[in-house]
Formats: structure tokens, sequence, C-alpha cells
């Protein structure tokens, strides 16, 4: 090490040979990236066992020789789809689930059709949910369930458990769900009721486009999309990161369609007047008041979530009824918490230990 | 070891992260403003309008070309999903009914399911 100068002069010529090897591979691997596919998502071997319309109910086969009792339903947001959950083989936190011996449902949504821009609030909450838990009783021959949210399946879980507050649900699990809209500010300015007219988008387009929700998400953060180009760039020559780059870039653009008056109560219920956070919700014309939920409930929140910040998700545990009740804070941001490396290092062995003890 | 102080290619990541970050919070902060907001939604309430009228002239000026329209692409594509839902919908039936007979005649039995027995190891149970 040259002492003066804090420069290690003898690794230059070592340095600079590995940059140009990584320049000969870059062009290499960018002419692969284009004329080849990503990695299959989501291929945990399942049965599709109800679809109806934009809902579809997933069991995924056992792989554990013994299971637990209890089995689990995952919701899924409802702007995303479900695979996030299940990436590929070693990055899946369904398979990790069935390893370690649960017995796992998803309620998944299709993109709703233009006739379905119908579809309200209660339809979601008051039947595709109770639907599913039917025939989740129904096929594991179990009579409580858990019942995992992810982001706004989460708020879905947290309507549909504070509606049904005497079961079937015996836990429930929510990850990075928003509970004071007020909160996520930037969100709350998009759509201020002085100069967003939702009606007017509504009547006009029917479902809102997956453009449209893609650019918000995106308008979070926008110059992250142009660097996280820059940096696949960077280390295209190594295949791991071009892999999970393909992955979560795939994923985070399948954004689906949100059914018009479904996002009209959206807007008007949670966004504009905070129903959920203010004790005034109510789905279909009966409260839902998230007080009223007395089962086990553990909220995994991350500590850098730019689309559900903190402050949105924190007077989840204050709110609920529940006496056996946790709110976990691990690192990573909003997707990083429930999937990839982080994930498996923090979140899903923490959900074990917390959830065997409760489902047998 | 290489000093990362002096690494080009670390500084530059280093200057790209930061720069990502300034950038973001830059703009997050004018995100905020009600002008911002006053200005996207007059934009996007304005395109959204526009946009029906253009498509509405699309579709006519195609079906005068007797070329199919995006809305009835689109309609194919959602029949093909329909069909595609349906067979979904049977083999879930079929699903059902397999699982309902226990053995039916001339099909396989269903895979039996594992017992609901498990413990975790905090009660005595064992990790598999």
């Amino acid at each position: 090490m040259n002492a003066h100068a804090g420069l290690d002069l003898a690794s230059i010529p070592e340095r600079i040979q590995s940059e140009v090897q990584r320049a000969i591979q870059r062009s290499i691997k960018g002419v692969e990236y284009f004329a080849t596919s990503g990695p299959a998502l989501g291929s945990t071997p399942k049965d599709i066992l109800h679809v109806r319309g934009t809902m579809n109910l997933y069991h995924y086969r056992p792989i554990a020789n013994e299971i637990y009792r209890v089995p689990i339903l995952i919701v899924m947001a409802t702007t995303n789809r479900g695979y996030i959950l299940d990436l590929v083989p070693g990055q899946s936190f369904i398979e990790f689930l069935l390893k370690r011996g649960y017995d796992v449902y998803m309620l998944d949504w299709a993109a709703p059709k233009p006739e379905e821009k119908s579809l309200r609030m209660e339809d979601y909450v008051l039947d595709f949910i109770p639907d599913c838990v039917r025939h989740v009783e129904r096929d594991s021959g179990e009579a409580d369930l858990t019942v995992i949210g992810y982001c706004f399946g989460g708020v879905l879980s947290l309507l549909y458990g504070s509606i049904f507050a005497d079961g079937p649900m015996k836990n429930l699990i929510c990850f990075t769900t928003p509970v004071d809209f007020r909160e996520m500010k930037l969100f709350q300015n998009f759509s201020d009721r002085r100069y967003f007219d939702v009606d007017r988008l509504i009547d006009s387009v029917g479902n809102v486009p997956p453009e449209m929700i893609l650019s918000s998400f995106e308008m979070l953060r926008p110059a992250s999309r142009a660097a996280s180009q820059v940096q696949l760039w960077e280390n295209i020559w190594n295949d791991e990161y071009v892999k999970s780059y393909r992955m979560f870039d795939r994923w985070a653009t399948d954004t689906l369609p949100l059914a018009g008056e479904y996002f009209r109560t959206i807007t008007r219920d949670l966004m504009w007047d905070n129903k959920l956070y203010n004790d005034a919700m109510s789905v279909g014309g009966r409260p839902a008041d998230i007080s009223k939920i007395t089962v086990p409930v553990l909220h995994a929140v991350a500590e850098h979530d730019h689309i559900v910040p903190y402050d949105a998700a924190k007077p989840l545990i204050q709110k609920i009824g529940s006496a056996d009740k946790e709110e976990v804070i691990l690192k990573g941001g909003h997707v990083s918490l429930v999937a990839g490396a982080n994930a498996i290092k923090r979140l899903w062995p923490k959900l074990d230990s917390w959830l065997g003890e409760r489902s047998i | 070891m290489a000093d990362k102080s002096n690494d080009p290619v670390a500084i530059w990541q280093n200057m790209m992260g930061e720069m990502e970050k300034g950038f973001n919070a830059f703009a997050n902060r004018a995100m905020e403003s009600p002008e911002f907001s006053k200005v996207v939604n007059q934009v996007g309430g304005a395109s959204a309008g526009a946009q029906n009228q253009f498509g509405e002239l699309m579709d006519k000026y195609l079906a005068n070309m007797n070329l199919p329209s995006r809305a009835q692409m689109v309609s194919m594509a959602e029949r093909l999903q329909s069909i595609e839902g349906q067979l979904n919908e049977i083999k879930a039936l079929l699903h059902q009914v397999h699982h309902n007979s226990g053995a039916p005649a001339g099909g396989l039995a269903p895979a039996p399911r594992p017992p609901r027995t498990r413990r975790p190891p905090s009660a005595g149970g064992e990790q598999k």
C-alpha cells in the first residue's frame, strides 16, 4: 500500500484487467439478456381449487411428511400477482412454508375484465374472501385457518377479520399493511380531493389501467428505474444479479388493473376520509372496526418502505383488539421484506417461529 | 485489498447511489406540493378524456380499413382467457369430485394428505 496517497498502486493492473474482463462479459451477457427470457416464476406445484372471475384459489401440494393442523390462506394485494411469494426454488416463501410443514392456500387475483368494473369492496370482503375460506375449510377438513395478507391484501384481511370476528380466522398475519392513509403522503397528494376527480376517471376508463397504477408506484421514486437500469448494465456480467433483477422487474411491471368501483371506494373511504383509521369504515353496510379482531396478530413492517411508510402501518397493532399481538420491524423495503435474500434471513424464520406454536 | 475510497468504480457507484437518493428526495418534495397535484390531475383528466375521443376515432378508421381494433383484439384475448378460466374451473371441479370420491373407478387415487399432527419445536416437535 502506498502510505502517502492511500492508494494501492500494485492492485491497479489487476483492477484494470478485471474491469476489461467485465466489459467483455457485459457485451456477451448483454446480447444473452435480450435473447433469453427470465427464470420461470411461481413454479411450486399447486392445484387450482376454485376460480371465479378475478379470483383464483390455489392449493400448494404439501412437501412435509407431517403438517400443522391449521391451514394458511394467503390473500394477495389486488394490484399485484401472487408469484412474488413464489419466485424460484430457494427464494420462495411458499416453498419455505411447505418445507416447514404448513398447508398453504393462496387467493390470487387475475385482471378484472371490463365488465367487472362494477366490482365493489363488498364483493372482495363479503364474497370472494369468505368463498375462499369455505373452500379451504372444505378441502382441509379444518374449521379454522390462519390468514396472511400482503399490503392491500392485508387491508382486505383486516376488513374481513373485523366483520367475521367470530371465526373461522384463528390467526392473522399482515405484511406492510396501511391503516392510517393520511401518512401515505405522496399518494395523498396524488389523490387530493380538490383536484383528483375520481368519478370522472372511473366513468371514462371503467377499470383503472395497470399503467396508471405502475406509474403512481414509480413516481414515488422517479429516479430509481433509470438508476436500476444503469446498475443492471454494470452488473450484467453477474448471472445471479441479472436473475434477481429480472424476477423483481418482471413482477413489478406485471401490475393488475383495479376494478373501477372498488378503486372509487378506496379513494373515497380510505384515501380521502381515512375511515379505517377513524373507526368509521363499513363494507356493504356492515361496520368494519379492527378493534373487533381479537385473534393473535403479527404485523411485519419494513424499515425503508417507500410505498407504505411506517407511520401509515404503525396504528395497526395499536388499534387491533387482540391481546396477543406483535409488530416486527425488519430491515428492507416494501418488496424485499417478503421476497429475496433479506426475507430468507429475517422475515421467514420469524414468521415460522411465531406461527408454528399457533398452528396446532 | 484495494482502498474503496480510491477505487474509481466504487466512487462511481457511490456517486450514482447518492444522485438517485438526492433526485428522489428532491422530486418527492416537489410532488408533495398542492400545485403538483393540481397540474398532474388537470393534465391526467384532460388526457383521459382526449384518449377516449381519439380511441373512438381510431375505431372508426380501423373499421373502414377492415382491420380489427385494439379493443377487438383485447376482447379476443379476453375470450381466450375466459376459455382458459372455464378449463380451470372444469379442472377444479374434477379435482373436487376426485377428492370427494376417494378412489374413482379407473382413475388414480388422490394423493394422500400428510397427517395434521405436526408440532413446533418449542412444543417438543421435530423439524423435519
